[in-house]
């Protein structure tokens, strides 16, 4: 039987955890139903007019919903194990992963060699496959091409056939750097592969990982502070923000993830920060216009060699990370943080954060209607933090998200209002903030219920899980694991169209996609959303022609064993059922996909698909299910 | 509430169908064997009156300079090299010369008639107000139709569609949009529901995975079933007859048009396509995808705004000259135009073809042969009401103190002067505030690159 644990529960919660429906257990469902079907019932009919469903959710149709939101869906056996330890102790789990065991899928991604590979080398790792010079000596044949890794591959991980950089025209400064790159033992083409190593382990623990809330969260924030690989160096310091920004702190306080966003490298560079200085009334010397431009864009350090800021990351902060577009802030606000945001930036050598106290503006500055006194320094920018995080806005705004994220793409309004109590009230405690959206009436709602469209890769990964397949993650010492990931870090970044060629000529011409590629032929590739607003939340978006012809596709691809890291068997799925039985094929088939719930037309539909007389093909029946409306649903 | 909005092309499958005397009740299961089947003779036709608009973006900031070469202008030679990056002036290898000033980089020979006939117009120093040389933001601010304003979240022909007026002789249908790309570029995001196809013979259901398919484990007692043959054709069959089901439900609106889509796409049989007047287009992606918008637009599938793209442009090292990496990249470009321009025939009374770049390249050669980051570039418009045979917009010159913080070609043509021409002329759009935001649209802007 489920208990409150007290360390979990504000006050201001104690009202809505005390509804007992919402702690749904095998013993108390029936009591729980009662209670709760007045409120969903006037909620229900507020978003959804005319709707005949019946008015509460059954105990298993809640753990569907829980499993389908809280986590990337159900896999076989799922539901019956949340059945069985109860709902709520189910997410209260949840809400605390470092309680639940992932050692497998752990091990599992721990052989991808760049997930934590340090900074300052990932940095060189962009640098070694981007630098001009050293393509055009790769162009030359003067040394080795990394994008063809069954020519260019290490006998072993590290050992890399060095270049004698003495026999090359250099200048010393090129000498020097392509030295470290030698010396550094990176093979080229490391920072695409590095990209394909970040889609992969996304996958897989989406798809694999017990600690399935966590997932869906670092799948939201990493999102919400979006990066596009597309951009300069961020195509590697991506992997360092995945790491050390967003997944330790999803459950921590909100000011502790947008402290840790704002420094990170990546963020500073995709946002430009990176080369925000104060204004200097004389030319900066050479030296110091090195800390700005960082080696990535000489023009741009020689136009701006009297400094100045760059409103690009201030305005993106509050429009995007926190008060939202009407928040409040002015234009002259946008100005003022970014004076406050000048210094902060890259140390080229370590890839990490660095403050240039040189290049900070010191007065005094007014943001939102306080003031920021002179000589503040750093400080400047962690009291706009500070500002920023604790804002009324801001509780609304993230509230407001994380609920279409969570509950539906027009979420109820006192919905809303209560999470956002609940973010001021705890400080932004984002584990208490999540805890209050599960636990809410409106989260476990009829109109909640399958009212969101599932986004590509929720689509891609629920589709694996249903299956209860595993992802093959690609072995970056050997020549194909290495090609596989190239060309899934390729599909993100844009490049590496050869790798394709050579990943045909592993596949003996077969030309299968990887999850990686079907989720971004689908539309939603990984880590490479352009614009700084990220994928929306708003499901609605993803309803269109061309992007269902891509979904329907996948699905037949994935039943019909044509995705390549996707480990899928009907066999296992299909066991004891015998073929000529269309019916309990079909049965089969949409519990362990759908958990039941086929409407009676949808049910017809599927039996006129399996010709009388002849064995039910298991694979066609399950795409078509995958593929169905309803399977695009959470 | 989608289906109200977008008036499927359902309804043009009639009209289509009601033309060679079949009554709309066939509906459009018809259509693979009838309509297209029924009317040879449409490939002569022009286009019914609609306009078509064709863009083509440059990825990656092309060389406006080396595209259509300003010989006449003495500080050319100075900045490039003839032994580096610098297209000579005379010689078997020289420029195509236009008008004495400028001359096409000899890998665009293909061009020079369209340009004798008047049907193209190279419009130069043509760019974006905004200072940046970073490619993300150049490129989303171009796509954007705002420059400098990251909030605005559609794409500009986005909002030109939005903004087209309607009449009878423009028929809402799902292929009102297409971009030949595997996702939707930024300047077709937003609500005009434009498709991405990133390739007409594979757009289909199951279409690339044909290939028989084994089952991982060989216990055939299983419920395997016929699965060992792969999937058979009517599983497209199958998904149709559910969303068919989902009355109710927005994805059945969705399912619906994809469905008619897809049955359009069939009966086009891209497959075996044969260009008209032995017209040869690349065999590349950008190829393939000119030559299916051609499909597109003959088959007359209501297509309004096709959008395309071509990379390749961000030569930093070795650019090359009358031969070389740029030299290769403009062979192909210009081919595929001339191709696309012979295909269409007399249809390219009703089309525009518009080419654009984020930015140009600097002046000057780099160390390594190349060029880096510049402002201004070169854009193209081809079509038979272009004001064609001359080159449009003001040059700046290239002395020091001409360029663009000493180092670019200066923009002198607002790239929304040329949108806005394109859209209002000849897309019809009247009001341009709507399609670019903080710009002040007005005929006096206009470069002339249509007839008026």
């Amino acid at each position: 039987m489920f208990k409150l644990r007290s360390p979990f529960h504000p006050a201001p919660l104690l009202g809505v955890l005390a509804v007992p429906g919402l702690l749904y257990t095998a013993t108390s469902s029936r009591a729980a139903e009662t209670t709760v079907s007045t409120k969903t019932a006037r909620i229900g009919s507020a978003t959804r007019p005319s709707t005949t469903k019946p008015t509460t959710l059954s105990g298993d149709q809640k753990i569907l919903h829980t499993l389908n939101r809280l986590g990337f869906g159900p896999r076989p056996g799922d539901v019956e194990t949340v059945r069985q330890m109860g709902l709520g102790r189910w997410i209260d789990q949840q809400l605390s992963p470092e309680s639940i065991d992932d050692s497998k899928v752990e091990g599992k991604v721990s052989r991808l060699t760049t997930l934590n590979m340090p900074a300052n080398q990932l940095m060189l790792a962009y640098t070694a496959d981007t630098a001009a010079f050293i393509k055009n000596l790769v162009k030359e044949g003067k040394i080795p091409n990394g994008n063809d890794p069954i020519n260019n591959m290490p006998a072993t991980a590290g050992q890399v056939t060095k270049v004698d950089t003495m026999q090359l025209d250099l200048k010393p400064e090129q000498r020097r750097l392509l030295d470290m790159v030698e010396n550094s033992g990176l093979p080229r083409g490391l920072s695409i592969q590095a990209v394909g190593e970040l889609e992969v382990s996304k996958i897989t623990r989406a798809v694999e990982s017990n600690r399935q809330l966590q997932e869906v969260l670092v799948d939201f924030w990493s999102n919400h502070f979006n990066l596009d690989v597309k951009k300069g160096p961020v195509r590697t310091l991506k992997v360092v923000d995945e790491r050390e920004v967003i997944r330790p702190h999803v459950l921590g306080t909100f000011r502790q993830l947008l402290g840790a966003s704002a420094k990170s490298p990546a963020m500073l560079f995709y946002l430009d920060n990176a080369r925000s200085t104060k204004e200097f009334t004389t030319p900066l010397p050479r030296r110091n216009l090195r800390a700005i431009n960082q080696g990535f864009d000489k023009n741009k350090a020689a136009r701006k060699s009297r400094g100045g800021i760059n409103e690009n990351y201030a305005r993106e902060l509050m429009e995007l990370h926190t008060l939202g577009v009407d928040g409040g802030y002015t234009q002259k606000d946008v100005q003022e943080v970014a004076r406050c945001f000048t210094g902060w930036s890259i140390d080229r050598q370590t890839g990490h954060f660095h403050f240039y106290p040189f290049l900070h503006d010191d007065g005094v500055k007014t943001v939102l209607g306080h003031t920021i006194p002179a000589g503040g320094g750093i400080q400047d920018g962690e009291m706009v933090l500070d500002l920023l995080a604790a804002h009324p806005s801001t509780a609304h705004f993230i509230g407001h998200k994380l609920c279409v994220r969570f509950v539906s793409d027009t979420p109820p309004a006192a919905l809303v209002d209560r999470v956002a109590k609940t973010f001021l009230d705890t400080g932004g405690d984002l584990k208490q903030v999540v805890r209050a959206i599960a636990y809410s009436p409106e989260f476990f709602s009829t109109a909640a219920y399958r009212a969101k469209i599932k986004s590509p890769f929720e689509f891609a990964v629920s589709a694996v899980r249903a299956l209860g397949g595993q992802v093959e993650v690609p072995d970056p010492t050997l020549q194909f694991g290495r090609v596989r990931l190239l060309v899934d870090g390729g599909a993100s970044v844009g490049q590496g169209g050869g790798a394709k060629g050579l990943l045909r000529r592993f596949e003996k011409g077969r030309g299968r996609n990887s999850l990686a590629e079907e989720v971004a032929t689908m539309g939603q590739p990984l880590f490479s959303y352009q614009a700084p607003t990220g994928y929306t939340e708003n499901s609605q978006s993803w309803v269109s022609a061309g992007a269902l012809i891509a979904r329907l596709n996948f699905a037949l691809a994935l039943t019909g064993g044509e995705v390549s890291d996707a480990n899928i068997s009907l066999s296992n799925l299909m066991e004891g059922i015998p073929t000529d039985n269309h019916e309990a094929v079909l049965d089969r088939l949409s519990e362990q996909l759908l958990g039941g719930g086929l409407s009676p037309a949808t049910r017809d539909t599927l039996m006129q698909q399996m010709a009388p007389g002849t064995p039910a093909n298991a694979a066609k029946i399950a795409a078509l299910i995958l593929g169905s409306p309803e399977f695009q649903r959470r | 509430m989608m289906d109200v909005s977008r008036r499927v092309f359902i309804k043009q499958g009639a009209l289509a169908l009601a033309s060679v005397g079949l009554g709309p009740a066939c509906g459009p299961y018809f259509l693979r064997n009838t309509v297209f089947a029924a009317e040879p003779d449409r490939s002569s036709r022009a286009t019914g009156g609609r306009k078509v608009l064709i863009c083509i973006f440059q990825r990656g900031a092309v060389d406006g300079m080396s595209m259509v070469v300003p010989h006449g202008d003495p500080y050319y030679y100075q900045h490039r090299n003839v032994n580096g990056i610098a297209i000579p002036r005379t010689g078997q290898d020289g420029v195509l010369d236009l008008d004495g000033t400028f001359g096409l980089h000899p890998a665009l020979a293909p061009l020079k008639p369209i340009y004798q006939a008047g049907h193209l117009a190279p419009i130069h120093a043509c760019g974006s107000p905004n200072a940046t040389r970073s490619h993300f933001d150049a490129q989303d601010y171009m796509e954007a139709g705002a420059p400098g304003d990251k909030s605005v979240a559609d794409g500009w022909l986005t909002r030109t569609l939005l903004h087209c007026p309607e009449d009878a002789a423009k028929m809402n249908s799902v292929f009102r949009g297409v971009a030949m790309t595997s996702q939707l570029p930024r300047s077709l995001q937003g609500e005009a529901d434009a498709l991405a196809i990133p390739d007409l013979r594979t757009f289909g259901i199951n279409a690339a995975n044909a290939a028989p398919v084994l089952p991982r484990k060989k216990n055939r007692s299983m419920a395997m079933g016929d699965m060992q043959g792969g999937h058979d054709t009517s599983a497209a069959g199958g998904f149709e007859a559910l969303y068919d089901d989902a009355v109710g439900d927005v994805l059945h609106g969705a399912g619906k048009e994809t469905f008619e889509a897809l049955k359009m796409i069939q009966s086009i049989n891209a497959k075996r396509y044969m260009p008209a007047s032995g017209a040869e287009y690349p065999r590349t992606r950008y190829g393939d995808s000119l030559q299916q918008i051609a499909q597109l637009i003959k088959a007359d599938v209501g297509l309004e705004v096709a959008f395309a793209e071509a990379g390749g442009w961000d030569t930093h090292v070795n650019q090359g000259s009358t031969q070389g990496q740029l030299a290769r990249r403009l062979q192909e470009f210009g081919q595929g135009l001339a191709a696309l321009y012979t295909d269409l025939g007399d249809r390219m009374a009703d089309v525009t073809i518009l080419t654009m770049s984020e930015f140009g390249r600097t002046a000057r050669q780099n160390g390594n042969g190349g060029t880096d980051h510049g402002h201004a570039t070169c854009f193209l418009a081809l079509g038979g009401n272009i004001n064609g045979g001359k080159v449009l917009g003001q040059w700046p010159g290239l002395a020091p103190e001409q360029l663009y913080e000493n180092r670019d070609l200066a923009v002198t043509t607002d790239f929304r002067d040329v949108f806005g021409e394109v859209a209002q002329k000849h897309l019809g759009v009247r009001d341009l505030a709507a399609v670019f935001p903080h710009y002040q649209s007005s005929p006096d802007k206009f470069r002339g690159v249509l007839k008026a």
